[in-house]
């Protein structure tokens, strides 16, 4: 769910900067998501809690798409359309995640 | 991490800068033969220059990722040179008979319009996006 919120907010950017010169579009790089979630931050100090969050997802340019005449990088059709997959990917993790607390109120409904 | 709300906000400045733009081609466009502006020259066609903006919102102010939003930086006149038109008889000809218009170009005018009135519409789907996230998540609670 993380990353598809960051995905949502990278293309919400690229959006609202379809029309500034120069502007180049960003996305969240797929290695860096998924390297943040294969290795957990290590602790470097004892009295740290271990945490098994998922670091922020970094972002990077879009590589290998031609800028326009005024140097604008975005395109209109790829930011919709990452931005309804995100929203698709959004709706999984969510029905996954409401599942998982189901489960929960079931056992501390003892069942009932 | 990067928060919906600060989508939201990015959006919502670029909905405010595609009016902007939207404002100054149609004032453009209604200008077009305005040969007496308020300093007794022609109209001088306005220009909305946008630049991306980092400035801190909320979520930078806590440490977090924000999505980068627009604003307009300034409203600039464009220098090119006045049209021209032979019509000795408008009063404000010159000794040559000649009358200088706005440096507007009805085309240009409408097409900017068309960009900034699609940039405006893509804008809008993603609010409507992000609220579709915001609702689903809140469903968690059910």
């Amino acid at each position: 769910m993380t990353i598809a919120v960051a995905k949502q907010v990278a293309s919400a950017g690229n959006l609202a900067n379809v029309d500034t010169p120069d502007y180049k579009a960003v996305e969240v790089s797929f290695e860096s998501a998924l390297d943040s979630r294969l290795t957990p931050p290590t602790a470097t100090n004892a009295k740290h809690i271990s945490a098994n969050s998922v670091a922020t997802p970094s972002l990077r340019e879009v590589p290998g798409v031609t800028p326009r005449r005024d140097g604008n990088t975005v395109q209109l059709d790829q930011e919709l359309l990452t931005m309804n997959r995100a929203g698709g990917d959004f709706s999984a993790a969510q029905t996954a995640l409401a599942a998982k607390f189901r489960l929960v109120r079931y056992a501390i409904n003892e069942g009932r | 991490m990067p928060t919906l709300s600060s989508a939201i906000n990015a959006s919502a400045s670029a909905l405010a800068a595609e009016r902007t733009r939207i404002e100054a081609a149609v004032s453009n466009m209604a200008n077009a033969e305005s040969t007496r502006g308020a300093d007794g020259r022609p109209y001088r066609r306005r220009d909305v220059l946008l630049a991306a903006d980092h400035t801190s919102t909320f979520d930078t102010a806590f440490g977090q990722a924000a999505a980068t939003g627009v604003k307009v930086a300034a409203v600039v006149e464009d220098r090119a040179p006045f049209r021209r038109r032979y019509e000795p008889s408008h009063p404000d000809a010159d000794a040559q008979g000649f009358v200088e218009l706005p440096n507007v170009d009805p085309q240009n005018e409408m097409v900017d319009l068309i960009g900034a009135s699609r940039a405006y519409q893509a804008n809008l789907t993603a609010i409507g996006l992000i609220r579709d996230l915001v609702a689903r998540a809140l469903e968690l609670g059910r």
